[in-house]
Parts: structure tokens; C-alpha cells; sequence
């Protein structure tokens, strides 16, 4: 006995509540850019410059106690975690340290004072120069924009007997995609450093790959059912595909659940990333790419068939 | 004691990072690998078998056998210690003996 989740004769309305779910997706995006315009990303050191320390004591202790310690060298913020060793590890983070060479032995020098000798290991030491930082973010952000309007040129040529406007509603989804998962990192204060940008720019990769298996179906049945309006098509479309679309996302979410749950504080940001990237990819698969092409076709109410047909 | 050590990512010193330990069986040794201009520094743990090495063997000898091992193996070593101390909160340890001999 096979275990079906999904009906294959299922014929659910999404293009029908697109106003709704278009209109709440535009009241998220708008929150998040509000979010990154007025609270911003927690930033990691790749990107704004600075150094990440990370010291071994041999007692436990606590940050209060660093920071006092730290203080006589006037390193400016410093922030002070704890590394999950009850105490015996920290991680420390200099945002603008003026020798930043010497970080290292000059810490350990001054822990001693307070710890005793051998007392505060330094174990790590990372940095990186602000200008590099800063270089990275900007890089960071090109990447991003660059692989979004990318996808979106390919998707327009793959898809040009149909509309052209395949492409235009492929790259609104991943916006859509991009600002939603930035601004739910906004929110978590994750750390978004190289490795959270690699998540990202996966989620686009994701995205685009969810809204192509769609989309593909609407050119298969537009060639078939020249006569049937285009937002028809799209729902069945949408329809014949949801079984395929579940599975996929629904089994790669429950992996991404358990690294979020059990990979530890190093994979938090990227994990958090790719969980709430793809979920909203795959909804923005269904209700942002489809309403657009409708926008863009002028047959937001359903009637006409498309301009032009697969061939 | 510092130990040079040339690399694809620019030269390195090798130091002690902790007094080393010593029993009958293996020499312990913390090491450091700290770039010249010290922007970056990762310590790692590197455990010698007492028949590779003779047991009264100082610290900086021992430094100076592992140095051309690890300009061989530099960025693999680079990235497991910083691996281990990221992720496991601890450093990582190399263990050489009569089965992985490395540069003894």
C-alpha cells in the first residue's frame, strides 16, 4: 500500500486568493526593509573588519571578569560570549582594535595579570582589515544581486514562447525571497557572516529551482490547452505539481530542522538561513512568480489565454 | 622558541603555546601557528609516541622536525584546528606513533 499525501485529482484555488497573499507578502517585505534600514544585520567580523578571539580559561569565569581585566588596554567594544564550556571558553569580539597584529600575545599578556600565567589561553585568533570588510559586504551584496537578475534573464529565455514575463515574476520571487529571510535574520540577530551570504545565495539557487518545476508544468499545459485562460492553467499547473513540491521542500526542511536543533552554535545562522529560505521559496513558487506572470499578461481576472503558446 | 614556516597563505610562526607534558608513554606538546603579522593565530595540540622521539628531546627540536611536515601539511592542519576550536570547543590533537610516524 502506497502512502499518498496529496490527491492526484486535487484542485485547490491559489490563483483565485492571489490578492491576499500578494498584498501580505508585500506588507513582509516592506517590514523587512524597514528592519534592515533601521535595525540592520548583526554583521560578522568578514564584514565589518575587526578580529574574533577566542580564549581557554583554566577556571571558570565569567564576562564581567574579562572585560575587567581587558579594560586597562583600551581596546574600545569589545563583546564577550560564552562558548558554551561552562565558563571556560570565550569568544571575544574587537570591532576596531589599533594593532591589530599584536591582538594576540597582547591579550594573553594582559589575561595573565588577572588569570596567572597560563591561566587564559588565546586559541583563536581571526581578523580581518575594515576596508576588506567592507570590500566583502559590498561583493557579498553584488553576488546576490547579480545571481538574482541572472536567473531571472535565463528563466525569460527559457520560457519566452509562453511570456517574457516568466523572468520578471522569477526574479520578484527571489526578492521577495532574499527580503524575507534577511529580515527574519534581522529579527533572530543571527550572525550573517561569509558562510550565512553561501546560505542565501543557496536559497536563491533553491528558489528559482521550485519556481522552474512550476513554471515548466504551465508551458507543458499551455502547449496542450491552447484555448484555456492562463491563470487556469497556472492553478493546475500549481496543482499537478504540489505533491512534488511538498515532498522536496517538506523533506528538506525536517533535515534543515534538525541541523538548526543539533548543529551547534556555528551552524545556527546558515541553518535558520535555509529553513526560512526555503520555506518561503517554495510559497513565493506559488503565489508571488505565478500572480506576476497574471500582472504582467493583463488577465489578472482570469479571462483570455496567454499571447503567445509553447511551441 | 619560534619555528618559521613559509605557506600559501603568507609566513607563519610555530611556538609553544602551553609547558609541554611528558609520561612514558608520549610528549605532549601546545603549539601555536600564528601569521607573522599576527592576524591570525590557531593553537593545536601534537602528541609524540615516546619511541619516535628520545624522551629527553626538548620542545624546539621536536618544533623543528614538525616544521617542514607542516609547511607540507599546512592547510589541512590549518583548517582542522580551527575546525576543532569553532566547532567541538577544543583543540585539535595530532598523534603521531609507530602507525602515522609524519616527520619523526
Amino acid at each position: 500500500m502506497s502512502l499518498q499525501l496529496i490527491r492526484p485529482d486535487i484542485n485547490l484555488d491559489f490563483v483565485g486568493k492571489r490578492h491576499f497573499f500578494v498584498i501580505l507578502s508585500t506588507a513582509i517585505n516592506l517590514a523587512a526593509i524597514l528592519l534592515l534600514i533601521f535595525k540592520g544585520l548583526n554583521y560578522g567580523v568578514d564584514f565589518i573588519g575587526g578580529s574574533v578571539v577566542q580564549v581557554q580559561f583554566t577556571n571558570a569565569t565569567n564576562a564581567d571578569a574579562i572585560r575587567r581585566s581587558l579594560a586597562p588596554l583600551d581596546l574600545g567594544e569589545i563583546t564577550v560570549q560564552d562558548f558554551g564550556s561552562a565558563g571556560h571558553s570565550y569568544l571575544l569580539r574587537f570591532e576596531k582594535v589599533k594593532n591589530i597584529g599584536g591582538l594576540g600575545p597582547t591579550l594573553e599578556a594582559e589575561l595573565a595579570k588577572s588569570f596567572g600565567a597560563g591561566g587564559a589561553r588565546v586559541v583563536r585568533v581571526e581578523s580581518v582589515g575594515a576596508k576588506v570588510g567592507s570590500d566583502l559586504r559590498r561583493k557579498g551584496f553584488l553576488a546576490v544581486v547579480a545571481a538574482t537578475i541572472f536567473m531571472g534573464i535565463f528563466i525569460a529565455i527559457q520560457f519566452r514562447h509562453v511570456s517574457w514575463s516568466f523572468g520578471t515574476g522569477a526574479v520578484i520571487a527571489l526578492v521577495h525571497d532574499v527580503l524575507v529571510v534577511t529580515g527574519a535574520l534581522v529579527i533572530a540577530q543571527l550572525q550573517f557572516d561569509l558562510t550565512t551570504l553561501a546560505a542565501l545565495l543557496t536559497v536563491i539557487g533553491y528558489s528559482v529551482h521550485d519556481t522552474i518545476i512550476v513554471s515548466d508544468r504551465i508551458r507543458e499545459d499551455a502547449a496542450k490547452r491552447r484555448r484555456e485562460p492562463i491563470a487556469s492553467i497556472m492553478n493546475r499547473a500549481i496543482n499537478e505539481t504540489l505533491s512534488r513540491t511538498i515532498l522536496t521542500s517538506g523533506t528538506a526542511i525536517m533535515v534543515l530542522i534538525a541541523l538548526l536543533a543539533f548543529g551547534g552554535p556555528i551552524l545556527r545562522p546558515s541553518a535558520f538561513t535555509l529553513l526560512v529560505g526555503f520555506i518561503t521559496g517554495t510559497y513565493s513558487s506559488v503565489y508571488i512568480a505565478g500572480p506576476v506572470v497574471l500582472f504582467w499578461e493583463g488577465r489578472g481576472k482570469g479571462g483570455g489565454s496567454p499571447s503567445a503558446r509553447a511551441a | 622558541m619560534a619555528v618559521s614556516i613559509k605557506t600559501g597563505r603568507g609566513d607563519y610562526l610555530l611556538k609553544t603555546g602551553a609547558p609541554d607534558q611528558r609520561d612514558a608513554k608520549a610528549i605532549l606538546l601546545t603549539l601555536v601557528l600564528e601569521r607573522c603579522d599576527g592576524i591570525e593565530r590557531v593553537a593545536f595540540r601534537c602528541r609524540v609516541a615516546a619511541g619516535l622521539v628520545d624522551p629527553t628531546t626538548d620542545s624546539e627540536a621536536i618544533m623543528s622536525r614538525l616544521a617542514p611536515w607542516l609547511e607540507r601539511e599546512f592547510e589541512m592542519t590549518r583548517e582542522s584546528a580551527l575546525k576543532t576550536i569553532r566547532s567541538e570547543h577544543r583543540m585539535l590533537e595530532i598523534s603521531f606513533d609507530a602507525c602515522n610516524r609524519g616527520p619523526f
